[in-house]
């Protein structure tokens, strides 16, 4: 907790009020590897930060077949942000994929801090901003490059990642199949 | 809910019929399954035929259909590992045969979730065949290298085999007919024997493990074609004496013919009975979520076209399995 403390301190002014807030709504928890977070079709109350491990969000189609939406590796929130701001069921699986460490925040208090901690928002907006810029790169990767672009793109973007994943994993968060990865990954060997 | 059921034991047509039945309730151990895709068996075929009376007696009219994939919607009390809303797949255990309905009542000693990277109708094709593939060649110790003969690889069993095995490192002979050579090479098989051209027992001469997915005079014949000290693993042939001792046939003893071949060879034989098992279906999850092996289907059919599903399957031509899709 007190690493992300330092984080949120080092681009606002946080009071030691606020500070005990977020410690006050939050949680630090260690997950076993297979651990389901978010379970589709349950009700979501929480917003996880991973501190270390990785895990994975998925929605599965209506075929059966899952398709991965992100991973959350160190530093990185995640959660179903669409059954919190819609107030539904989760329509997606947040899972553990390695055991990881996280802190667990409660959704509602978490945005009940802009209301008693008006200083806090400008850190908020700010991670607000990344994400949605994080999201409309992943559409437009997903639109004009091709599967090998993707992939160097993902492994940029998540070193280390493939000793937590499964194959289809990736291919799935790329929109690809599996053979496809393979594929990109005996080409790249070539190079 | 809806059901398709056997009426009776004779031809497909006369034996099957649609009937609204009662939704299953669970046992303490059991999940309800929300059935999204099953998948019929040559076992069915010969239920449907009477042939199977003896040992599998049923009680008319009787829902069929062994391999299910769907949804948890329900479970008993005592259920840990499966929560409402998990995808799943499994073979049914006998008691609870009946898989070709809307909702299905599943021990969860059978249930497995299904592979991530499947559709529903993929996972359904999985259980009874890949079980049956994976029981038997793990029993025997199949390992790399092992020059293993898989008889029908373009059947649900041996297509299955063929990439487990492969899996593994083996070296695989098949045998096929001549349509079918070029998509079961496609599956990894090293050599691939097309029957109808070609006599197996002159090109293989040396296996180790000769897999008897055919049964009569191929159960003895394997013992042609494995070296001396091989093995024949069959779920088709004659059951073997340790086999038959735990099913409680104390009297039982090996045909003399095959028992003569299988001392002159000094070969082991073992008949696999294929048993339900939800772990065994969890480490195929595995081997499909890692790309090792493929499902294969044949053809997928709407619920509501069962009984021509049934008829496809007693032609013997279908490549893979045959699906059907319940919603």
């Amino acid at each position: 907790m007190e690493e992300l403390i330092q984080k949120i301190k080092s681009s606002i002014q946080l009071s030691s009020e606020a500070e005990d807030y977020l410690k006050s709504i939050s949680k630090k928890k260690m997950i076993a590897k297979g651990s389901i977070l978010i379970r589709e079709g349950h009700n979501v109350n929480n917003i996880y930060y991973v501190t270390d491990g990785c895990l994975r969000s998925y929605c599965t189609d209506k075929k059966g077949k899952e398709h991965t939406l992100q991973f959350g590796i160190k530093n990185w929130w995640i959660s179903d942000y669409i059954a919190i701001h819609t107030n539904e069921s989760a329509t997606l699986t947040v899972e553990c994929l390695t055991e990881s460490t996280i802190i667990e925040f409660n959704a509602k208090k978490l945005n009940g801090i802009l209301v008693r901690f008006p200083e806090y928002e400008p850190f908020q907006r700010n991670l607000l901003e990344r994400h949605v810029v994080s999201l409309h790169k992943r559409i437009l990767n997903q639109l004009q490059l091709t599967a090998t672009e993707r992939y160097d793109l993902f492994l940029r973007q998540y070193p280390d990642i493939e000793q937590y994943t499964r194959n289809y994993h990736i291919a799935s968060y790329l929109g690809i199949t599996q053979e496809s990865l393979s594929r990109v990954r005996v080409d790249k060997a070539k190079q | 809910m809806k059901a398709l059921q056997i009426v009776a034991y004779g031809e497909i047509k006369d034996s099957l019929a649609f009937n609204e039945v009662n939704k299953p309730t669970v046992q303490t151990t059991d999940v309800l399954i929300e059935v999204k895709a099953a998948a019929i068996n040559p076992i069915d075929k010969s239920i449907i035929l009477g042939k199977l009376q003896g040992l599998i007696p049923l009680p008319f009219p009787s829902t069929i259909g062994y391999d299910v994939s769907g949804i948890v919607v329900d479970k008993g009390t005592e259920v840990l590992d499966f929560e409402i809303g998990d995808l799943v797949y499994a073979r049914v255990p006998q008691e609870q045969m009946g898989t070709l309905a809307e909702y299905v009542a599943v021990n969860t000693i059978a249930v497995s979730k299904k592979p991530g990277n499947t559709s529903f109708e993929e996972a359904a094709s999985i259980p009874l065949a890949g079980l049956t593939a994976l029981q038997s060649l793990e029993y025997i110790g199949l390992k790399k290298d092992d020059k293993i003969l898989i008889h029908a690889g373009s059947g649900g069993v041996g297509s299955f085999a063929i990439q487990y095995a492969k899996s593994k490192g083996a070296y695989v002979y098949t045998t096929t007919s001549t349509s079918n050579v070029t998509w079961v090479k496609k599956l990894g098989a090293d050599r691939v024997i097309d029957y109808k051209t070609e006599d197996y027992k002159t090109i293989v001469t040396d296996a180790d493990i000769v897999f008897d997915t055919l049964g009569k005079h191929y159960t003895r014949e394997a013992f042609q074609v494995i070296k001396k000290g091989g093995t024949v693993v069959s779920v088709v042939g004659p059951m073997d004496e340790q086999s038959a001792k735990d099913f409680g046939m104390t009297d039982y003893t090996l045909p003399v013919e095959l028992s003569k071949v299988i001392q002159e060879r000094e070969a082991r034989y073992k008949f696999i009975f294929m048993h339900p098992n939800g772990s065994h279906l969890g480490k195929i999850k595995t081997l499909i979520e890692d790309g090792k092996i493929q499902p294969i289907i044949d053809i997928v059919y709407p619920f509501n076209k069962s009984i021509e599903a049934f008829t496809h399957l007693a032609s013997g031509r279908a490549k893979g399995k045959i699906v059907i899709k319940i919603e």
